[in-house]
């Protein structure tokens, strides 16, 4: 079914689009973080999505398949490798995003971007 | 010895592994760490060119297309990537050994920073594997992000949080540009990506095709730090150690290097291609230079020109022809030493005032007369003052967008060459040659031998190079005709 | 002498742009150089546009150069645009990926 392909490359559009809407119209740092997460799970989805393969089998090549079968019907393994190694990369970018903002956060008392992560190139210049 | 080619990545990454893991035992660790940055230099050196295929699945014939098909990561190794890897080598040992001589008790995940960073862009460079370069890229970005927030700078937390977020942006976006890439040729090798473009098995003009085009250009930005995001590469210059910055930039000019050659390759056939290439670089330098003519905290300086320094490679690359590029990748080797010698020199003059504005220093010459002398003659360099390294990289990309027909870039250039020179001498000035300042308290009169070492090191490559370019330019020469035909 | 009158203008803004601090002699004329450099390079680079059409890089050039000359002092506004707050930063990115993607898209055959 195209169909499904379609909704999943849609998904992946929108998650993309709301991340980055996100990213410049949010204040919050955290849910900031989450959009922007969105963005990476949108890529994912995207490169999940191209793999897809109507009625397509798990790409394993069991004992006792006809592999000429096998070659027609599997689908495409390797997005689905790439998209595992990219998840893993993204949580940890998550996890050391999110321990910057902890420290941060014991510093300023708030989560504002505007606060907490504004010009700072000024302050420290001249300072007697 | 082709064996040594995946050991260039698997020996700093294995190191950076298990200094982590043992950063108990301090003797052990300082020891373990400067014999593996020793070794660094060396295995690129000794090593063959040629290929390695991960595995050892070697590439397979398809009978009936006569297509060949690489099944394995493949990492391929000449002339440039020798030269490049010998040079972050001999940078990571420098960096290395200052931080050692430095500190009496090491940190352990500092070091696995510095040597996870050098694996990566090691990987980034002899990658033949589109996504395996996007996974060291990721790599790079965190371990950059640790070493400037390890640094005691303030505010550098706050730049790290800022440098990820923006790389949270550039990366899965890249991801996406690799995603179309996939989609329309169903694999991720390069050679066979190439190969499939130049057999017009897809079409070069569907909109997918410059789609992926401008989402791998965007990634490729945010990695070498072009405009937009020329303020937050030299705000990351700046907050990180001295040392920590020199090697920073470093990973900065060889990322940039490897992912547009990359995209050189596949792209190259799209005439736009090059447009953007030399719009994005004509403005960092723009940008850079005449933010860096205003700045008055001196690492903020080196960074923007540092900025600035890159869009003279991007220029090379973008002009196409063979000595337009060679003289680009020589002008990216020539960045890479002298900006890692000025941010080293004037990290020794942090290290000795404790001060980094510039209206607050003052004759500094006479307490500092070695450190102010190889930072003039660094300076110089970057200026493009002969018979230094930067004039043989600089008049080659005078020349080459002279023969190709654009009189104005080469104009361009000189003049950034010029405001570049201005930048430098109105800030040795103001450090190094106007009275003394009453209140300017040199905390620490002494600067680290290493850092002295680690300068003069520097400036004899620099001088060589300027000497001898032909050492290097030829065998670049060789390569980039390789990879036109 | 509105020319003029601008270009002493010029100085003050900078007083503005180091404070807090002295003004240095050096820093003025460091900024001064940074103003003239970038009018003449960012016209210098639209002359580029004569590989697409002669009379566009000639309008594109004139305008260019009056529009900036009657703006000076240029490099106080430059550089409150490029801070390092990570807002600015972030809406910049985003707005070039959207140029990038829109002009490559619709408009990537046509060069």
């Amino acid at each position: 079914m195209a169909h499904t392909q379609l909704a999943v490359l849609f998904t992946s559009v929108a998650l993309i689009v709301i991340g980055l809407y996100a990213a410049i119209f949010v204040d919050n740092i955290i849910k900031k973080i989450i959009g922007i997460s969105f963005i990476e799970e949108g890529a994912n989805l995207f490169i999940v999505g191209i793999g897809y393969k109507p009625g397509g089998i798990v790409p394993i090549l069991m004992p006792g398949m006809n592999s000429t079968w096998f070659a027609s019907n599997a689908s495409y393994p390797l997005p689905y490798g790439l998209v595992l190694t990219s998840i893993v990369i993204g949580a940890s970018t998550l996890a050391v995003m999110l321990a910057l903002v902890m420290v941060l956060y014991r510093r300023y008392g708030t989560l504002s971007t505007s606060v907490m992560l504004a010009d700072t190139s000024h302050q420290e210049e001249y300072d007697e | 010895m082709n064996e040594l080619i995946p050991l260039m990545v698997i020996v700093p990454m294995m190191a950076a592994l298990l200094i982590s893991a043992f950063s108990k035992f301090d003797k052990v660790i300082k020891v373990f760490a400067f014999v593996v940055a020793l070794c660094l230099p060396i295995i690129p050196l000794l090593s063959n060119y040629g290929v390695h295929y991960f595995g050892g699945y070697a590439p397979i014939v398809d009978n009936i297309t006569n297509i060949l098909y690489h099944p394995a990561i493949t990492y391929s190794f000449n002339f440039p990537q020798q030269i490049f890897i010998g040079m972050v080598g001999i940078l990571t040992f420098l960096v290395v050994f200052i931080y050692l001589t430095k500190y009496t008790k090491v940190s352990g995940p500092y070091l696995f920073l510095l040597f996870m960073g050098t694996a990566a862009v090691t990987a980034l460079i002899l990658t033949d594997d589109i996504f395996h370069m996007f996974v060291f890229f990721e790599i790079l970005a965190l371990a950059q992000v640790g070493i400037v927030a390890a640094s005691s700078i303030d505010y550098s937390y706050e730049m790290a949080l800022k440098y990820m977020i923006l790389g949270s942006i550039g990366s899965p976006i890249m991801l996406l540009g690799i995603g179309f890439l996939l989609a329309m040729t169903g694999t991720v090798n390069i050679t066979d990506i190439v190969a499939i473009i130049r057999d017009g098995i897809i079409s070069t003009s569907s909109p997918m095709f410059f789609l992926s085009l401008a989402l791998i250009f965007f990634g490729w930005l945010y990695a070498s730090g072009l405009p937009p995001f020329h303020t937050i590469k030299s705000g990351i210059y700046s907050k990180a150690e001295p040392h920590g910055a020199a090697l920073l930039q470093s990973f900065t000019v060889i990322s940039m290097i490897s992912i547009v050659i990359i995209m050189f390759r596949i792209y190259s056939v799209l005439p736009i291609f090059e447009v953007l290439i030399v719009l994005f670089s004509v403005l960092a330098m723009i940008l850079g230079v005449s933010l860096a003519l205003t700045q008055t905290d001196f690492r903020r300086m080196i960074g923007f020109l540092a900025v600035g320094e890159l869009g003279f490679i991007g220029l090379g690359i973008g002009l196409g022809t063979q000595y337009a590029i060679t003289a680009g990748l020589f002008q990216a080797l020539n960045e890479i030493v002298i900006t890692a010698l000025l941010f080293i020199g004037f990290g020794a003059i942090v290290n000795a005032t404790n001060e980094v504005d510039t209206r607050k220093l003052g004759g500094l010459l006479a307490s500092h007369p070695k450190v102010g002398i190889m930072l003039l003659i660094g300076g110089l360099a970057m200026a493009g003052v002969p018979p230094l390294s930067g004039f043989q990289s600089k008049l080659m990309l005078v020349q080459a967008s002279l023969s190709c027909g654009y009189p104005e870039l080469s104009i361009l250039t000189i003049m950034v060459s010029i405001a570049t020179f201005v930048v430098f001498v109105k800030t040795f000035y103001s450090m190094f040659l106007r009275p003394k300042p009453h209140d300017l308290e040199v905390v620490d009169k002494d600067v680290p031998r290493a850092m002295i070492f680690a300068m003069v090191v520097l400036l004899i490559i620099i001088v060589a190079l300027g000497i001898f370019p032909d050492v290097v330019t030829n065998g670049i020469s060789n390569f980039v005709g390789g990879m036109l035909h | 002498m509105r020319l003029y009158d601008q270009i002493f203008d010029v100085v003050k803004k900078f007083k503005e742009l180091f404070s807090p601090g002295p003004v240095t002699n050096a820093d003025v004329s460091g900024s001064l150089t940074a103003e003239i450099f970038l009018i003449v390079s960012l016209v210098i680079a639209s002359l580029l546009l004569r590989h697409v059409s002669v009379l566009l890089a000639g309008l594109v050039t004139l305008i260019l150069a009056i529009v900036l000359i009657s703006n000076i002092p240029l490099i106080p506004k430059f550089k409150i645009e490029q801070d390092d707050s990570l807002n600015k930063m972030l809406f910049y990115a985003i707005m070039v990926l959207g140029l990038i993607v829109i002009f490559m898209y619709w408009g990537g055959r046509f060069v």
